[in-house]
């Protein structure tokens, strides 16, 4: 059974179409990567896949549990990191752990083991106490990067989790994030990093204008060709300015 | 700011308002909002008016009013972004400009203040004035166009002073509380002197915008325009927004608070009001402004109708309405889209939400109102009856302004619509209460009883309307 399965998903706001016609389905221990510029439809995808919006129309499956009917089932069992959101304003990092230990029904013990290692993983352990107000923006992303694993889910979803972190803790994060693929886990990670996507993932979904225009395994991509090039063919643009229609 | 700069950031500043305003109440809604003020206000003021109560309350309410609205405007400036986004989403003002444009904060907040009175004064502030006086004039008799142009305008500018008041004594003391123990010194002294000189029956009314606006003589006219001068200034000369805080460390709190009461969100919800600014105590200061203000019409009522009100019916039913206060500060630092991450329905976050307000509210307000209803005295039924009031209309509040707004109180302010339908669901059963409370002292067993029995019925119809808000908005926020 796929970890994901999407069939002929579609959300407009409005007049506005932010995803057309959807279909995708993602294995158990990929890290898949879906790749877009802003505004193709990725944050609304992920948003769908995690119960927080309701669909137009189609069918999803996330880890066998329809997201649209159990929206909650769904969330207890995978991690989210979104793109935007920071840890609560006036809790501190170990507070915003305990508070999400406590929603997730994870045993004090385990959680306090699990802030020791994410603490010292990530390098925010001087800052446990703080106010999350009074953390920069990189600490707060380290926070909400620790959070979204804190419960070891099967599956996890990151907006753009690299955003506002120093390239030593970025290279931290990468060799997390394959070595939870390698443990079995699936990794879904949204992003408009084409270098990101292509040195982290296995396999690439490019969405623009709210679908899925390409279908890339880097590893696999003949001769010169790379993950950047076939994104720009597919999204019709190039780097001097804007082709075609778009 | 050389080169006009000033100027075309006011009126930068000033369309933005506009805009922001207009995107809130959803495009053209926004124009009708000054038309509705001047009709509720004229409703209002016709309508008590008419029930019995001195004209002079109904303008001294208003002034009061206009203090406390001039208190919360502008604040907006000095609170930070973060806050900013917690209240209105992801929003980017002129005022925050200075780390990326040439212009100085101090200036662009001066400026920001500035739009700020004359946008209020002229969308909220007149048709507030021209809605009062011409209700008043209609019900006492029509005193002919000239007298109501007159009044009107008088009106107008000691409301727009009493508001700049409550602007400048927000600056005021914000700054010298910021300026260590010296500010907090001068501070206190300030508020020990105003309480003394009101102990000692000191007419301070009489130097203050209402009371040029009840006899307008040049003493009291200078005495006004002095202490607006010196709170502007003071606030000008003390506060320094460029002023950074050190970071903050806590102790961890929220496993052992969490362990009393059960929810997560329920104690996250009390850990945030507690550690943002003011902690619990805004709360309580909250209840204590509509104290003060019922204190004050009650005694204006008495002396002017001779007949005093009940202290513990028009005490309960003015301090219930804290549930709306106290819903705001719980609010105050999250939304639905802080909670999307984890597996908790919108129904649980609402519960989290009414286990703090029950914890909160009615306590903060009984709280507030035990000693008043002591120190006011009346027959022990009426404070017994005051208090069942004030448990009654405080869940009311509660249920209708979740039904209405779901996490975001402060909708109201900014949609007309939602504002009507708020201000008639309130005026419908405490206007009657109010006028049994001011004009039909002392109350009568009869009465007494079926207030109570309005305050049980005023709880349940709350409780029903934050059932039926849960799924309300449980599709709501998944639309969006």
């Amino acid at each position: 059974m796929p970890a994901i399965q999407i069939e002929s998903f579609r959300k407009s706001y409005g007049d506005v179409t932010a995803v057309g016609d959807l279909s995708l389905s993602v294995a158990e221990g990929e890290l898949f990567g879906l790749l877009g510029p802003n505004g193709a439809g990725k944050t609304t995808t992920m948003e769908t896949l995690t119960g927080q919006l309701v669909p137009d129309g189609g069918e999803i499956s996330v880890l066998g549990v329809d997201p649209v009917a159990h929206p909650t089932r769904v969330r207890e069992r995978v991690g989210i990191l979104p793109e935007k959101e920071s840890p609560p304003s006036f809790m501190t990092p170990r507070e915003y752990f305990e508070f999400v230990g406590a929603v997730r029904d994870l045993a004090s013990e385990t959680v306090d083991e699990r802030i020791e290692r994410w603490a010292d993983r990530l390098g925010f352990a001087a800052k446990l106490d703080t106010m999350a107000t009074d953390l920069s923006r990189g600490q707060q992303q380290k926070v909400m990067i620790a959070g979204a694993f804190l419960h070891e889910p099967a599956l996890v979803f990151i907006d753009e989790p690299l955003a506002n972190l120093d390239p030593i803790v970025q290279e931290r994060v990468k060799r997390f994030l394959r070595d939870y693929r390698d443990a079995g886990n699936t990794v879904v990670l949204t992003t408009h990093d084409v270098d990101v996507a292509a040195e982290l993932c296995s396999r690439v979904g490019i969405v623009y204008e709210g679908g899925l225009v390409a279908d890339v395994r880097p590893p696999d991509l003949p001769g010169e060709e790379t993950l950047l090039d076939v994104f720009l063919d597919r999204v019709d643009a190039t780097v001097d300015g804007v082709a075609g229609d778009a | 700011m050389p080169d006009g700069r000033t100027r075309r950031v006011f009126a930068a500043m000033l369309r933005e308002e506009w805009r922001l305003h207009g995107r809130l109440f959803r495009g053209s809604h926004f124009a009708l909002f000054p038309v509705l003020v001047a009709f509720v206000t004229a409703g209002a003021a016709g309508g008590v008016v008419w029930t019995g109560t001195a004209p002079e309350t109904v303008y001294a309410g208003l002034h009061g009013l206009a203090v406390v609205f001039g208190l919360h405007t502008g604040s907006i400036g000095f609170v930070g972004r973060d806050a900013i986004d917690d209240l209105l989403g992801d929003l980017t003002l002129l005022v925050f400009s200075a780390r990326t444009l040439p212009l100085s904060q101090s200036r662009l907040l001066g400026v920001f203040v500035v739009k700020d009175l004359v946008y209020y004064a002229l969308l909220f502030l007149l048709p507030m004035s021209l809605g009062t006086a011409t209700a008043v004039a209609a019900v006492g008799g029509f005193p002919g166009v000239a007298s109501l142009v007159g009044t009107t305008a008088l009106l107008w500018a000691t409301l727009t002073c009493a508001f700049v008041l409550g602007m400048g004594a927000t600056l005021a003391g914000l700054g010298l509380t910021g300026r260590g123990l010296p500010g907090r010194a001068v501070f206190g002294a300030v508020l020990a002197a105003g309480a003394a000189a009101w102990a000692t029956g000191v007419d301070i009314a009489a130097y203050t915008p209402y009371g040029v606006f009840l006899a307008p003589t040049g003493p009291r006219i200078a005495a006004t325009g002095v202490a607006v001068a010196a709170v502007s200034l003071v606030g000008a000369a003390t506060f320094d927004p460029t002023a950074r805080r050190p970071a903050r460390t806590v102790g961890p709190t929220f496993r052992r608070w969490r362990r009393r009461l059960g929810d997560p969100v329920a104690t996250k919800t009390l850990l945030d009001v507690h550690r943002s600014s003011g902690g619990f105590a805004k709360v309580l200061f909250s209840a204590g402004v509509l104290l003060g203000v019922t204190v004050g019409l009650t005694d204006l009522a008495g002396r002017i109708t001779g007949v005093a009100p009940s202290a513990g019916i028009s005490l309960g039913a003015m301090l219930g309405l804290s549930g709306f206060t106290t819903y705001n500060w719980l609010t105050q630092s999250d939304d639905v889209d802080a909670y999307r991450a984890l597996p908790l329905s919108v129904a649980s976050l609402f519960t989290g939400k009414l286990r703090a307000f029950l914890l909160l509210g009615p306590v903060v307000g009984l709280a507030v109102y035990a000693p008043a209803v002591v120190w006011r005295g009346g027959p022990v039924g009426e404070a017994i009856a005051g208090a069942a009031l004030l448990v009654g209309v405080a869940c009311y509040i509660f249920g209708t302004t979740v039904y209405l707004t779901g996490f975001s109180p402060n909708e109201f302010l900014f949609d007309t619509a939602l504002f009507a339908v708020f201000s008639l669901a309130m005026v419908v059963p405490l206007v009657p209460v109010l006028v049994v409370g001011f004009a039909l002292a002392p109350v009568s067993p009869a009465l007494l009883a079926a207030i109570g029995l309005g305050s049980a019925v005023l709880g349940l119809i709350g409780i029903a309307l934050y059932r039926r808000a849960i799924p309300k908005w449980t599709r709501r926020y998944r639309q969006d």
